[in-house]
Order: structure tokens, then sequence, then C-alpha cells
């Protein structure tokens, strides 16, 4: 259980966020993929924060989870307005503010 | 020995939560899966000492956050032949993964370059006490800040959602 596992660990999370929001096309993976990403972002700064022993890291972690927090609810919200506007989940069907001659 | 085998456990739930977070289609197994993940991100924290980090993690990840996707997920309700089709899904996944693998090996080489070893964590690391010291001496500008953030967040997701009248037509 060395620092380099954990690392190993958290950028596979974020590998496999980043992967979910290329790959996928439905919101909800999209919107979890994201959450993801800044986990794992939050779990680098616990390994800096035990790596110098002391609490800064995990304080900006612990103000991570609230920006977390406030994401998920703007992202959630979003959803439920995209989804009522056109009665799917598709992320490719949104394309408002594509260019005009894009399909 | 017993924190190793512990660790790999953890690891071995998460990255299995967050690879079928990516992978199912039903979307109300991916959440669940997603759960799996924030669960085993909590024990991660544990076992780095961080007590308050597992607990506010729990709380707000696995409590609010989660439970308020599932929620949204569950009251959305669309049947399994109006998700989205992907036909191409794991054809994109391999494309994705060849996008990103030399992005994480580059991150991990940099992280390792630096030297780490575990510090000698004095009495208390981790604890609540500790925590709210440094919170509210070195912290306590961003701290206001992030307050300010989650109440405008509040009121945009508020505005967001609500149901024009104007726009059914």
């Amino acid at each position: 259980m060395t620092p380099d596992h954990f690392f190993l660990l958290a950028i596979l999370l974020f590998s496999i966020g980043l992967i979910g929001i290329v790959s996928r096309r439905n919101l909800f993976v999209v919107y979890m993929s994201i959450e993801l990403m800044l986990s794992s972002v939050n779990l680098v700064l616990a390994i800096f924060s035990r790596l110098h022993g002391d609490m800064h890291g995990s304080v900006i972690a612990l103000l991570l989870i609230a920006v977390i927090a406030a994401e998920a609810a703007l992202f959630l919200a979003m959803i439920v307005h995209l989804y009522r506007l056109k009665r799917t989940l598709d992320s490719d069907a949104f394309r408002l503010l594509a260019q005009k001659d894009s399909k | 020995m017993l924190e190793n085998s512990i660790f790999v456990l953890l690891a071995l739930f998460l990255l299995l939560g967050s690879a079928g977070m990516v992978g199912f289609k039903q979307t109300l197994f991916s959440a669940i899966s997603f759960m799996m993940a924030m669960l085993a991100l909590a024990g991660m924290f544990a076992l780095l000492d961080n007590s308050f980090l597992f607990l506010a993690q729990i709380m707000v990840s696995v409590g609010a956050v989660v439970v308020l996707s599932l929620l949204v997920i569950v009251s959305v309700n669309v049947k399994e032949e109006n998700l989205p089709k992907e036909p191409a899904k794991f054809r994109w996944m391999l494309f994705a993964v060849v996008l990103v693998a030399p992005l994480a090996i580059v991150i991990y080489k940099a992280l390792t370059y630096m030297p780490h070893t575990w510090a000698k964590t004095g009495e208390g690391y981790g604890s609540l006490k500790m925590m709210g010291m440094t919170l509210f001496k070195d912290w306590v500008l961003p701290f206001e800040i992030v307050s300010v953030l989650l109440l405008a967040a509040m009121v945009g997701a508020i505005v967001i959602a609500r149901k024009e009248p104007s726009n059914d037509a």
C-alpha cells in the first residue's frame, strides 16, 4: 500500500470518467462520469494531505465535496429541463448551439 | 497486511463500480454501480487516516448526490427502448482508451516522480478538531465562497428546473 498504488488508482478513476464522457451518449452517464473525475481529484488531494502530514489537502477536498454537490444539483436540474424539452436523454439530440450547416 | 488486503478489496470495488457505471446500458444500474464506487472511495479516505473526509464523503456524495440522482432517474423513468441508441458503444470506448492512455501515463509518471513517502502523522491527524482548526484558521475565505456558490447553485437549479407555462406550445 504505497502512495504509487493510490496514485495509480486515482488516475484509473479519472481515465474511466473521461472514457465515459467520450464514449457514452446517455446524459445521466455523462453526468456521473464528470462526478467520478471530480472524485478522483478528491482522492489525489487526500493522498497529498496524507503525504505531507498536514490537513490542508483534506480541507481542499472537503470544499471540493461541496462543489461536487453544487454541480450535481445544477446538472440534474439541467437534465430534467432538457428531458422536458425533447423527451430524450440522447446527448446528440441537443444541438441548439451547433452551427447551422452541421446536419 | 490487513490494510493491504482492505486496499485491494476497496480498489476492486472502486474499479468495478466505475467500469459498470460506464458500461451498463440501463441508467439505474449505472447509478447503483456509481453508488458502489462512491462508497469504496469513502473507504479509501478512511485508509488514508482521514476520518472526517470519510464521513463527509458518505454523507454528501452517497447520501445526497447519488440518492438525488437515483430519485431523478426514477422520476424521469425512461423506458428501455427510449434510451439513446448506442450501437458502436464499445468501439467508441476502445477509441477513448487509446486516446486517454498516453495522458494517464504522463500524469502517473509526473505524480510518482515527486518524492513520496508517507509522512509521520502526529496525534489527531484527520480528526474533526484538526480539520476544524485548519478550516477556520487558513481556509475561511474559500469556505465562505463555497457557501455563496452553494446558494447560487440552489437558486439556479430551481430556476432551471421550473416549468415555464409559455414554453409548452
